[in-house]
C-alpha cells in the first residue's frame, strides 16, 4: 500500500474517534502514532518480525514531539495572552469600559448596544478569548439595556455577536496557533487581525444603528449625561488603552523600530494588568486562582497542540498534504472558487466542533493545499492566483478561517456563544438568542465576502511592516 | 472562564483517591500557573534590562525553552481530571446510562494506551539527554548558554505518569457504574448540556466582577 | 529497491545541494533502485536530527555542531573562533579530518551515526543597523545575534551575544533587540536581513559553524556493496558541486548585493584585528580545551589536528 494510502486512512480513523468523543488531542495523537508504526512497519514489508521495532521507532519518534514542539519562544505568548485575560476581570477593566463607552455614546440610536460593541472591541483588545468575553458583556451590558427598553432578544444578541471580536482583535490565541501551524510571523498575523476586527465592529454598529432607526422601540437613545460625567469615566478605562497601546508598538511602531517581539508586548501588558488587579485589590487567593484557571486553559490547548504535531509528524512520513496540495492544483476550477468551497466546508464544520479544534485538525492539510492554489510560498504577487505573495496568502488565509471560526460561534445549533448569553440570562432561551443574534448573521457573512473580494483590508497593515 | 466539568463525591475508596490525586493535580497545576508568571516577570525584566540598564538577559530564549514544558504539559492530568480537555460530545451526549459509560470507558481505554506509550517514547526522549557521567549529567543543551536539557524533557514523562493515574481511576469508575448501572458515578467529569456549562462559566465570571 | 528517507529543514538553497545532488547520483549510480526522500522540516525539528537517527526515524540528515554542543562536543572544535580557514575546500579538509578522528566517530556512535560529509560556510561577518562599528572599540555594548564560539568571542570585545533562532533574525532585528547578526552570506540572504542592513563587516572573520550530513549507521551497513559503492563513491563529486555552486551563484550574487542595497563594507585594521585575535582566540580555545577534556574527549588532540591540518 502507498504512504498516502495509509495517510488517508488513519485520517478517516481519526474523523471515527473525534465523532465518537474522544478528545481531540488524544485522538490525533493517537492516530499519529497508529500511523507512524503502520508506515514503519509497512517499509519492512509487514513482516511479524519486524512489528516490535515498528512499534519502537514509531513511539519514540513521536514521544519526541510533546516537548521538542511546545520548548518554543513563539508559543510562550499564549499562556500570557490567557493570563491578561483573568487578570483583567480582577483589575475591573470590563466594567470601566462598558461605563465610559456608555457615558459616551448612548445618545445616538441604538447608542447602549454600540457602546457594547466598542467596550466589548476594547476588552478584545487585551483578551484572546472569545467565550469568555460574551459572558462577562452578557451580565454587565444586557440588564442596562433591558431597563432602558432595549429589545432583550436585541440586547442578548448584541451581547453574543460583539464576544466574536476578541479573536480577531489582536491579542488573539487562535491566531498564534495559527501562525505557529503553518510557521507564518505571528506578529505580522496578530496586525493583520487588527483591521478586520476592528472593521467587524464598525459593520456591527452600522446594523445596530440601522435597526434602531427604523424599528425605534428596539433600541432607543438615552441622554442626559454631562461632559463632567462622560470624563470622569476615562481614567478608570485607562489601562486598557495603555496595554493596547504598548502590545501595538511592540508588534509594529509607526513611527520607528518596534520596541521588542509581541510576546514581550503580550508580558509587559500583562504586568501593567497585574499591578492595575493588585491595586484594586488582588490578593493571593484571587491570584491563585487566576494561575490555575491560566494553567488549565493553557494545557488544554498546548495538549491539542502536540497531539495535532504528532498527527502532522506523522502525515510529514506519509506526505500526505503534498498529494492533497498537488490534488487541488490539479482540479480544473478556478482558484477562487476552490477556496470558497473551503471557507464553506469550514462553515459546516464550525457548527459541530470547537474553533481551535477545527483548525488543528484541518490545517496540516487544508493550508499547504491553499498555498499551493496560490502558486506556492513563495510566489511574487503577479505570478499568483489571489493577487498577492505566498507569505501575504499565508496572512489573509488565516484572518478567513479565524473569522469563519469566530461567525460560526453564532450559527445554530452549537453556537457557543448564545448558549454562554442565554446561559447568563435564564429569562431568555438559546432561541430567543438566536433570533436576536440574527441580524449578526448576515452582517457577519458579509464581511467575509469583502474580506474575500477585497483582501487589502487584511492586507494592509501587515505590509506596512515590511 | 472557570471551565470545570462536576466530579460527585462520596466517601468510597474511589472517590477519596480521586480527591487526592486532584491535590496533586492541583499542586501541578500551581507550578504550570507560577511558571506563567515566572515568565512574564522575566520578559519584562528582559526587556528593561535592554531597554533601560542596556544589558539583555544572556540566555533569554533558553531560559524559555526550559520553562514551557512546565506551563504546556505539566498540568494535563489536572485538565483531564475536570473534564477540561475539548471533544466532540453532540453524539455522546446522546447517550443514557450503561451505554454512555460504555463509550466512555473504550475511548478512555485508548487514551491509556495511548499515554502508556507515549511514556515510554518521552521517558526516551529524556534517556537521550541525559548521561550520568557527563559534567551536568548533560548530554543535550541549549544553544546559547548551554543549560542542560535534560530536567525540561524530563517534565514530560512524569506528567503522563500521572494522567496515566487518573485515567486508571476513571477506567476504574466507568467500569463501576456499567456494573452498578448508576447514572450518577462519583470521580468523572460528567457531561452537561451547553447551557449548563455556560451559567458556570457566567457564574465564575460574575464573582470576579463584584470583587 | 532502497528508499532512505533524509530529513533537512528550511528551503531548498545552497546549504542544501550536496545532499541534492548527492541523492541524484545515487539514483544514477544504481539505476534507481536506491532513492532518497529529502524532506524540508517534515520528519522532524532541526534540533533533533540526531534523535531522529538514533532511533532511526530516517536514514540521513543533517544538523549543525552549535545547536546543542552536548550532542557532539567533538566536532564543536571546528565552531572555535578565528581558527584562520580562509577558503570553503580548507573548511572540507579540516571537518573531514576531525570527522575521520577515532574520538569523534565515537562521539557520534553514541547516536548510531556514521558521519557523511560536511556543509562547508564560508567566515560569518555582521550585517546590522545604526550605526555602523568602525573600529573594534564600537563594538562595545553593540547587540549581536551570534552563537557558540563566535558569540564568545565577540563578547570579549564588548558586544553582546543574544539568542534568537535564525528564523526570527530579522524580526530581532527590525524590533531592536538586536542591532546586528553574524551569518554566512547565504543566510543573510535567505533569511531577509540584507533588506535591512547598512553595514556588513567584511574582515572580522571571526569563525564559522559546522552542520554535517550523517546517516544511520545500521542503515548504512545494511546497504549491498553496490548502494554503499554508490552512496561512498558520489561523496566527493556532491562536495565538489556544493562548493563550485556556493562560490560561482550564492557568492557571485552576493558581492552586487551589497552594491546594489548601498550596505557600508567595514574593513578593520590588520593590527587591531590581530589584536582582538590574540584576546579572543586563545582564551576561548583555552576554555574548549579544558572543558572538553573534563568530558572525556582527547580536546587537545582534536584542537592539534585542526591546527596542523590548517599548516599553521
Ligand atoms: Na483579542
Ligand atoms: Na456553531
Amino acid at each position: 500500500m502507498e504512504t498516502i494510502d495509509i495517510g488517508i486512512i488513519v485520517s478517516l480513523g481519526l474523523l471515527v474517534m473525534v465523532v465518537l468523543g474522544m478528545r481531540v488531542a488524544f485522538a490525533a495523537a493517537m492516530a499519529g502514532l497508529v500511523g507512524l508504526i503502520w508506515i514503519f512497519w509497512a517499509k519492512k514489508g509487514y513482516d511479524p518480525a519486524q512489528f516490535g521495532w515498528a512499534l519502537t521507532v514509531a513511539t519514540k519518534t513521536a514521544g519526541q514531539v510533546p516537548h521538542s514542539k511546545v520548548a518554543s519562544q513563539a508559543l510562550s505568548l499564549i499562556p500570557t495572552f490567557i493570563l491578561i485575560g483573568y487578570l483583567a476581570y480582577y483589575a475591573g477593566l470590563t466594567k470601566a469600559l462598558f461605563e465610559a463607552a456608555k457615558r459616551w455614546i448612548a445618545w445616538v440610536p441604538g447608542g447602549l448596544a454600540v457602546a457594547t460593541v466598542f467596550a466589548t472591541a476594547g476588552f478584545a483588545a487585551v483578551s484572546g478569548a472569545s467565550v469568555a468575553t460574551s459572558a462577562v458583556f452578557a451580565r454587565i451590558a444586557i440588564p442596562e439595556m433591558v431597563e432602558n427598553g432595549y429589545n432583550k432578544k436585541f440586547a442578548a444578541g448584541v451581547v453574543a455577536a460583539a464576544g466574536t471580536l476578541a479573536s480577531l482583535i489582536p491579542p488573539s490565541a487562535i491566531l498564534v496557533i495559527y501562525a505557529i501551524i503553518v510557521e507564518q510571523d505571528v506578529g505580522k498575523l496578530l496586525l493583520a487581525g487588527f483591521i478586520p476586527g476592528a472593521f467587524s465592529a464598525l459593520v456591527y454598529t452600522l446594523i445596530i444603528v440601522g435597526i434602531a432607526m427604523i424599528w425605534k422601540r428596539v433600541g432607543p437613545p438615552i441622554g442626559g449625561f454631562t461632559w463632567k460625567e462622560r470624563f470622569v469615566s476615562l481614567p478608570p478605562a485607562l489601562p486598557i488603552v495603555a496595554v493596547v497601546v504598548i502590545i501595538i508598538f511592540f508588534v509594529y511602531n509607526p513611527f520607528g523600530d518596534a520596541w521588542g517581539t509581541p510576546t514581550e508586548g503580550g508580558a509587559i501588558g500583562a504586568f501593567i494588568v497585574f499591578l492595575m488587579a493588585v491595586y484594586r485589590g488582588m490578593r493571593w487567593v484571587e491570584l491563585k486562582s487566576a494561575l490555575l484557571e491560566t494553567a488549565k486553559l493553557t494545557v488544554m490547548i498546548f495538549t491539542i497542540i502536540w497531539g495535532v504535531l504528532i498527527y502532522v509528524r506523522f502525515l510529514g512520513f506519509a506526505d500526505l498534504p503534498g498529494a492533497f496540495a498537488d490534488w487541488i492544483t490539479s482540479l480544473h476550477m478556478s482558484p477562487m472558487l476552490i477556496l470558497i468551497c473551503i471557507l464553506l466546508a469550514y462553515a459546516v464544520l464550525g457548527m459541530f466542533m470547537d474553533a481551535i479544534g477545527m483548525l488543528l485538525l484541518t490545517l496540516p492539510v487544508v493550508y499547504p493545499a491553499v498555498m499551493a492554489l496560490n502558486g506556492g510560498e513563495t510566489v511574487s504577487a503577479a505570478d499568483s492566483a489571489f493577487g498577492m505573495s505566498g507569505t501575504m496568502c499565508a496572512i489573509w488565509f488565516g484572518i478567513l478561517v479565524v473569522k469563519m471560526a469566530e461567525f460560526c460561534l453564532i450559527t445554530p445549533p452549537i453556537g457557543l456563544n448564545c448558549f454562554v448569553v442565554a446561559g447568563v440570562r435564564p429569562d431568555l432561551s438559546v432561541q430567543d438568542v438566536f433570533r436576536g443574534v440574527a441580524p449578526f448573521f448576515v452582517a457577519d457573512a458579509v464581511t467575509i465576502a469583502l474580506l474575500v473580494a477585497f483582501p487589502g483590508i487584511v492586507l494592509w497593515l501587515p505590509s506596512l511592516a515590511g | 472562564m472557570a471551565i470545570k466539568a462536576s466530579v460527585l463525591a462520596d466517601d468510597s475508596l474511589l472517590s477519596r483517591l480521586d480527591r487526592g490525586l486532584y491535590r496533586l493535580e492541583t499542586m501541578f497545576g500551581l507550578v504550570s500557573g507560577l511558571s506563567v508568571f515566572a515568565l512574564m516577570i522575566l520578559a519584562v525584566y528582559s526587556v528593561g534590562g535592554r531597554n533601560i540598564l542596556n544589558s539583555p538577559v544572556r540566555g533569554y530564549v533558553d531560559w524559555i525553552e526550559i520553562t514551557m514544558p512546565l506551563i504546556a504539559i505539566m498540568a494535563v492530568s489536572y485538565a483531564q481530571r475536570d473534564g477540561v480537555h475539548i471533544r466532540m460530545d453532540i453524539l455522546v451526549s446522546r447517550l443514557r446510562g450503561r451505554w454512555l459509560w460504555i463509550a466512555e470507558f473504550v475511548t478512555t481505554l485508548l487514551v491509556l494506551l495511548l499515554v502508556l506509550l507515549l511514556i515510554w517514547g518521552s521517558w526516551a526522549h529524556f534517556q537521550r539527554s541525559f548521561d550520568f557521567a557527563a559534567p551536568l549529567w548533560s548530554r543535550d543543551s541549549t544553544i546559547d548558554i548551554k543549560l542542560p536539557i535534560w530536567p525540561a524533557k524530563l517534565v514530560v514523562p512524569l506528567a503522563f505518569s500521572v494522567l496515566a493515574l487518573r485515567l486508571v481511576l476513571q477506567l476504574w469508575a466507568y467500569g463501576r457504574a456499567i456494573l452498578l448501572g448508576t447514572d450518577n458515578p462519583v470521580a468523572v467529569p460528567l457531561i452537561e448540556d451547553a447551557a449548563t456549562i455556560a451559567a458556570r462559566e457566567a457564574e465564575a465570571v460574575t464573582g470576579r466582577e463584584d470583587t | 529497491a532502497t528508499e532512505w528517507n533524509v530529513s533537512v529543514w528550511g528551503k531548498r538553497r545552497a546549504f542544501t545541494e550536496h545532499i541534492e545532488k548527492l541523492a541524484e547520483l545515487v539514483s544514477e549510480k544504481t539505476g534507481g533502485s536506491f532513492t532518497m526522500n529529502i524532506s524540508y522540516g517534515g520528519l522532524s525539528k532541526n534540533t533533533e536530527n540526531l534523535d531522529g537517527i538514533s532511533i532511526g526515524a530516517f536514514e540521513m540528515a543533517q544538523f549543525c555542531a552549535g545547536y546543542h554542543a552536548d550532542k557532539n562536543p567533538s566536532i564543536t572544535v571546528l565552531e572555535l573562533p578565528f581558527l584562520g580557514v580562509s577558503t570553503l575546500e580548507e573548511e572540507w579538509k579540516v571537518s573531514q579530518a576531525v570527522y575521520e578522528h577515532p574520538a569523534t566517530a565515537a562521539d557520534l556512535a553514541r547516536w548510531n551515526a556514521t558521519l557523511l560529509m560536511p556543509s562547508p560556510l564560508p567566515q560569518y561577518n555582521i550585517a546590522g543597523v545604526g550605526e555602523p562599528p568602525r573600529t573594534l572599540k564600537d563594538f562595545d555594548g553593540l547587540t549581536v545575534r551570534a552563537t557558540g564560539g563566535i558569540g564568545e568571542a565577540l563578547s570579549l570585545i564588548g558586544a553582546v551575544p543574544t539568542s534568537v533562532t535564525s528564523e526570527e533574525a530579522r524580526q530581532a532585528l527590525d524590533s531592536g533587540i538586536v542591532k546586528s547578526i553574524a551569518f554566512a552570506p547565504h543566510a543573510h540572504m535567505s533569511f531577509g536581513v540584507m533588506e535591512v542592513a547598512k553595514w556588513w563587516s567584511d574582515n572580522l572573520n571571526p569563525g564559522t559553524v559546522n552542520c554535517p550530513v550523517v546517516v544511520n549507521t545500521d542503515a548504512l551497513n545494511a546497504l549491498s556493496d553496490a548502494e554503499r559503492d554508490a552512496l561512498l563513491g558520489s561523496v566527493d563529486e556532491a562536495m565538489e558541486y556544493y562548493i563550485d555552486f556556493y562560490e560561482n551563484q550564492t557568492m557571485k550574487k552576493w558581492w552586487p548585493l551589497l552594491e546594489e542595497k548601498g550596505v557600508e563594507r567595514i574593513s578593520y585594521n590588520e593590527e587591531r584585528l590581530a589584536e582582538f585575535r590574540e584576546k579572543a582566540a586563545g582564551p576561548v580555545a583555552a576554555k574548549w580545551i579544558e572543558d572538553n577534556t573534563a568530558r572525556g574527549l582527547p580536546a587537545q588532540e582534536l584542537y592539534d589536528l585542526v591546527i596542523s591540518t590548517l599548516g599553521r
